[in-house]
């Protein structure tokens, strides 16, 4: 099994009282509340972070993408990837990744994972996710009745693009080009492995599927809950004759690691609950904008992960908010409004991994053998983490677990979709001598 | 006339097509959530002198949704196809919002297409001082308290029926549901795809329809129409009416338009 460092980036400084005085985290989040000199230095902790964690036993970091959003600071992954591709020398990149039908055309997304791939001598995977309804509809304009064709057609124009030798003319319904030529061409041949992160659309599933990509349910909702999800993947790679091989899944997962277990319990109350009552206060409004879904997903029935966080968070805001009243009013206060979720249902439920070595061990034991998961994306950092409390959790992950963890899978099973980057006494080092950098010594 | 549904191939697309009343021959074309049989408009119009043609875009109300629709010019040649299908070119018509907007844009470019408009909350202009409500950055409730005055006026859209149980439980869902997208694509993300560059092309007399308590088309955009179209034969305000003013309003609708044709 290979595990990532997978980094969200939220905003580490919303109000105490965010979920009460502000709808949505997520699209229409005050603009006022954005510090720059907090953002600067969150950025620089992140990439310090990820950094670390290349450093300590993580087989790869990983970024993704979000847009207007107050816990996922990254609107352009690879950014952060082109920062960590020289500073991480060694480490496996995954963008999971960049939202082809939000690109014009999207061959800046074949040019720009190019790049990343010749800066670092093939270590790039190339996540495509169809993109929430948030960051896609809502936050970047796209038609939802369109946004899925104009997707399939964008990836389509990527991975021609890489693996054509000719230039040529792509004439799609979207994207009008004439002449097709990317250079930088990428290191890895035919292309970088594709990852696609799902949210549960069952279509999603079926495409992966049937062209051999990596599904990767990208949950906020833990082990437990996602088993579901995984498991209609699996059924669909199974009805369609193929082998159930683990290194096709992936999964998220955030992990709170401690010497001992009651340590853990103190340390990471505060950042879990600060992820999960703030940040993923979410307004059930820009959850399912109606052409977003595919009539199959419709008919089955499947509600996305976003969804359910936004209507959760709605349903929480809105006995808050009735419950506000009624004591205002001098009324008894109503049953079933739930102020926050608790940090000990977050761990009851699996969405917080929780324990010491050992136990953080047994439960992604647990989680990668139940989900059939070869590819795991630890997020090992949440809510308003201080750094110095990442690095610990990371440090015990990436020293204790990891290394239990790391023959899953890899005997009976060969992981076709990890880099193939050159070899390393091919692959040339960043030069940080005195006299490159322009500093005298 | 007994009111019957038909359905009639349009292009390639399966399009249902609604016929009630007898008199006066208009064609009605639908807002946002389209028109199922249970429409009010379509009742309201069985009790008047006009014989009502409501064909159903595609996507709404069980019309097949088609792959063909990306763009408002896709629509137009659509309803354009439409109108000849049905042979009810030159008819009086009557449209509300989304459906109106495609009319409005058909009859920039065939001038013959419409004898004469009866526009219910047209959508198509866009004021960045006076926006259009998002219809849709809301949840199913939260849009229907958004399209009517009175959210049981939509009941029979938005609710399912009583009695359907299992896959056709799921089917009526997922029609609804592509109605709201086809809608929704319309609409998407500001409903002005360019009509006031071409605006003054139009040449049909129009009679603009506003509800005095619209949540989605403020009724100051009464005032921009009326000053945007070149050939306004009328304005009315109807009291206690939302956004689909038929929808909270039927008679008070089928007695305008049958006051105007």
């Amino acid at each position: 099994m290979k595990t990532a460092f997978f980094h969200l980036m939220p905003y580490p400084e919303l109000p105490d009282d965010f979920p009460e005085t502000h709808r949505s985290v997520w699209v229409d989040i005050d603009p006022k509340l954005y510090d720059p000199k907090v953002g600067h230095r969150a950025y620089n902790d992140y990439i310090d972070e990820l950094e670390y964690a290349a450093s300590v036993g993580f087989d790869a970091v990983g970024v993704n993408e979000h847009h207007s959003n107050g816990y996922g600071l990254m609107p352009s992954p690879n950014i952060i990837a082109a920062s960590l591709s020289r500073s991480c020398p060694d480490a496996t990149i995954i963008v999971l990744g960049d939202s082809v039908a939000l690109y014009n055309p999207p061959l800046r997304v074949a040019e720009e994972l190019a790049m990343l791939d010749g800066i670092t001598g093939g270590r790039i995977v190339a996540g495509f996710p169809v993109g929430s309804p948030m960051d896609t509809i809502f936050a970047y304009g796209q038609n939802p009745s369109t946004v899925r064709e104009r997707y399939h057609e964008g990836v389509d124009l990527i991975t021609k693009a890489w693996t054509s030798d000719e230039v040529f003319s792509f004439n799609g319904k979207y994207n009008k080009l004439r002449y097709v030529n990317v250079w930088p061409r990428p290191v890895q041949q035919p292309h970088p492995p594709i990852w696609i992160p799902g949210g549960g659309s069952v279509d999603t599933w079926d495409w992966c599927a049937e062209n051999d990509l990596v599904y990767c349910y990208l949950s906020y909702f833990g082990y437990k809950a996602g088993l579901a999800t995984m498991q209609g993947f699996w059924d669909r790679v199974k009805e369609l004759g193929k082998e159930p091989n683990p290194f096709q899944g992936g999964f998220a997962q955030f992990i709170a690691c401690a010497e001992t277990e009651a340590e853990a319990w103190d340390l990471y109350r505060e950042p879990a609950e600060y992820f999960f009552n703030t940040c993923l206060h979410v307004y059930a409004g820009f959850a399912d904008p109606p052409g977003y879904k595919t009539p199959n997903t419709v008919r089955a029935g499947v509600e996305g992960m976003v969804e359910r966080a936004a209507r959760e968070a709605t349903a929480r805001a809105e006995a808050n908010a009735a419950n506000a009243k009624a004591a205002q009013s001098g009324q008894a206060k109503p049953s079933g409004g739930a102020k926050q979720i608790s940090f000990e249902e977050m761990v009851e439920k699996g969405y917080v991994i929780l324990g010491d070595p050992t136990q953080v061990t047994e439960k992604l034991h647990e989680l990668a053998t139940n989900m059939n998961i070869g590819h795991l994306m630890a997020l090992c950092h949440f809510g308003n983490m201080s750094k110095d409390l990442v690095k610990y959790n990371t440090k015990l992950i990436g020293e204790k677990v990891l290394p239990e963890l790391r023959g899953l899978f890899e005997d009976e099973w060969e992981d076709k979709w990890w880099p193939k980057p050159m070899a390393a006494d091919e692959r040339q080092l960043p030069d940080r001598s005195a006299s490159t950098l322009g500093v005298s010594a | 006339m007994s009111p019957s549904t038909s359905r009639l191939d349009v292009g390639g697309v399966d399009t249902v097509v609604h016929r009630v009343g007898s008199g006066t021959p208009v064609t009605y074309l639908h807002g946002m959530i389209g028109t199922p049989p249970s429409a009010p408009i379509l009742a309201a119009a069985a009790g008047s002198s006009l014989q009502v043609t409501a064909p159903c875009l595609p996507g709404f109300s069980g019309s097949a949704p088609s792959v063909l629709t990306r763009s408002i010019h896709d629509w137009v040649f659509h309803l354009s196809a439409v109108i000849d299908a049905l042979d009810i070119v030159g008819q009086p018509l009557v449209a509300s919002s989304v459906g109106a907007m495609v009319a409005l844009e058909l009859a920039t470019v065939r001038p013959e297409a419409f004898s004469s408009m009866i526009l219910l909350a047209p959508l198509g202009l866009w004021d960045d001082d006076d926006p259009i409500a998002d219809a849709y950055a809301t949840t199913l409730g939260g849009q229907r308290r958004l399209l009517t005055t009175d959210p049981t006026a939509t009941e029979s859209f938005y609710s399912d029926p009583d009695g359907l149980e299992g896959d056709e439980l799921i089917e009526y869902g997922v029609a609804r549901y592509q109605t709201r997208t086809s809608a929704a694509s319309l609409a998407w993300p500001i409903p002005d795809h360019g009509l006031s560059d071409r605006i003054h092309r139009i040449t049909t007399p129009c009679a603009i329809v506003w509800g005095d308590q619209d949540a989605i088309a403020p009724i100051s955009y009464l005032d921009r129409w009326a000053k945007a179209l070149p050939n306004v034969s009328a304005t009315h305000t109807v009291a206690e009416a939302g956004h689909l003013i038929d929808w909270d309003q039927p008679q008070a609708v089928a007695e305008i338009v049958a006051a105007a044709i």
